[in-house]
């Protein structure tokens, strides 16, 4: 099977901080993997690299196997990012953030896909409120229509339940979980053991910039890997 | 077509952001005619003629007005992190910078009229009394404005991955703007003066391939500065 999206030894150095450090992996199409590690472990830099946002030092990563080059800015429409911050504009309407994104992205129909992706995300209501008068669980919810509104293949999920309620969190939690259709690739990124857990196909816990494990998602218990995940920091001298 | 679609939908971003708060507006159309209120008292017309001073102060208006409020254009982009949403888009980068240039472009020149307008009142001004005058006026407004647009645009977003932030603008962006300062200051004065076109053409000229190079060098730079 030809995976979707493949890393192989990334790694990126800012001054003397060596953030991600020669990661390797593969995900097939419909597969989700939950990341996790310390604060400083270099797990948004590796998703900032895998979006495009910024160039790894050393190292490929490929969609199709296809190689990523950090020049070719067209390949970026095959990938998705939704972050704790939300990349939109307070100043803007819901619908006026969206058509934004949706000309960058040159999409057809972009009233249509907008109506389509807001409904999916059951933020139809809010269309024409400023987002900076949106409550925090509906910003996140039309962080997630923007990252969608191009349909994109892979999608990267960078703390997406930071600062929500137990709520919003569940109804986010839902969303992403009818993501997993079997078409699109999922890496997550979250300190929620349990949110990991409960929707990873695969896992890895990174520190140091480095993937210190990984494994496939397959009887994990959360306490039980809890202690498995201190165990390993403290191994790695965390 | 396509880029040039992009680059108005980042500039039409960026204005309708300006029209909701108008922060910068603001803060710019007050420190103008805060400027052309000072120099009217401070300047006693009777000893010094304002049509030889006023397209110095017009210009050192214009450029420190420019400095307080286009230095901000990435501040709206780093609320929420808006910057890594446009880095993430497929669009290239140089049509990200020239849609931050129209959008500047289009503030500064609504601040430089405004300028022009008060110096008008205060100074008692008298604008060129033909076409060609008011012709070359307003080439040397729009290449004046657009030279350092281009430049202050570019040199903005090293604010934004830069620890000294909007401080290091200043230091970057004077010793830049000495030519073009020269030239709109030089021009505007014979303008003002009513002298003939030709001492007029040089200044033009030059100032159109600093525009020229300073918007290649930001196209082909921008890339450098905006990414992490």
């Amino acid at each position: 099977m030809i995976p979707r999206l493949q890393a192989v030894d990334v790694s990126r150095t800012f001054v003397r901080t060596r953030a991600v450090d020669g990661i390797s992996f593969d995900l097939n199409s419909g597969e989700l993997l939950s990341i996790f590690g310390p604060n400083g472990a270099g797990k948004t830099t590796l998703l900032k690299i895998l979006a495009g946002v910024i160039r790894a030092d050393e190292g490929q990563v490929s969609i199709d196997q296809k190689a990523v080059e950090a020049s070719d800015r067209l390949w970026r429409s095959q990938i998705g990012i939704v972050t704790h911050q939300t990349m939109l504009y307070d100043q803007l309407s819901a619908r006026e953030n969206l058509l934004f994104y949706a000309k960058l992205f040159d999409l057809e129909d972009p009233e249509d896909r907008i109506r389509e992706s807001m409904r999916t995300l059951d933020v139809l209501e809010m269309a024409d409120r400023l987002v900076g008068s949106l409550s925090r669980g509906f910003q996140q919810r039309l962080a997630l229509a923007r990252a969608l509104l191009h349909d994109p293949k892979v999608l990267l999920l960078d703390e997406p339940y930071a600062g929500l309620d137990l709520y919003a969190s569940r109804l986010l939690r839902d969303r992403i979980s009818s993501l997993k259709d079997g078409n699109r690739t999922i890496v997550l990124v979250t300190h929620s053991f349990e949110q990991g857990l409960e929707l990873a196909d695969r896992i890895a816990i990174q520190a140091r910039g480095r993937f210190v494990f990984t494994a496939l998602n397959e009887s994990f218990h959360l306490t039980e890997f809890e202690q498995l995940y201190c165990d390993t920091l403290q191994e790695c001298g965390v | 077509m396509k880029y040039l679609s992009v680059v108005w939908t980042v500039a039409r971003k960026d204005l309708l952001v300006e029209i909701r708060t108008l922060e910068r507006l603001v803060a710019m159309s007050a420190f103008s005619v805060l400027i052309g209120v000072l120099f009217h008292f401070a300047i006693d017309t009777s000893l010094i003629r304002a049509q030889t001073i006023a397209p110095s102060l017009i210009w050192m208006a214009s450029i420190f007005a420019g400095m307080l409020g286009l230095g901000r254009i990435y501040i709206i982009e780093d609320e929420n992190r808006a910057l890594s949403g446009l880095l993430q888009s497929p669009i290239s980068l140089d049509a990200l910078y020239f849609g931050k240039v129209l959008s500047n472009f289009i503030i500064l020149l609504s601040i430089v009229v405004l300028i022009l307008f008060v110096f008008a009142v205060f100074f008692n001004l008298s604008f060129p009394g033909n076409l060609l005058g008011w012709t070359s006026l307003s080439a040397v407004v729009f290449l004046g404005v657009l030279s350092f647009v281009s430049i202050m645009t570019l040199l903005s977003a090293v604010a934004v991955n830069n620890t000294m932030g909007e401080s290091i603008i200043p230091v970057l962006v004077f010793p830049l703007l000495v030519p073009t300062v020269i030239h709109t200051v030089t021009a505007t004065n014979r303008i003002f003066a009513n002298r003939p076109f030709v001492e007029i053409e040089g200044n033009l000229r030059i100032l159109a391939a600093i525009v020229l190079i300073f918007l290649v060098a930001g196209a082909s730079l921008f890339r450098f500065v905006i990414e992490e």
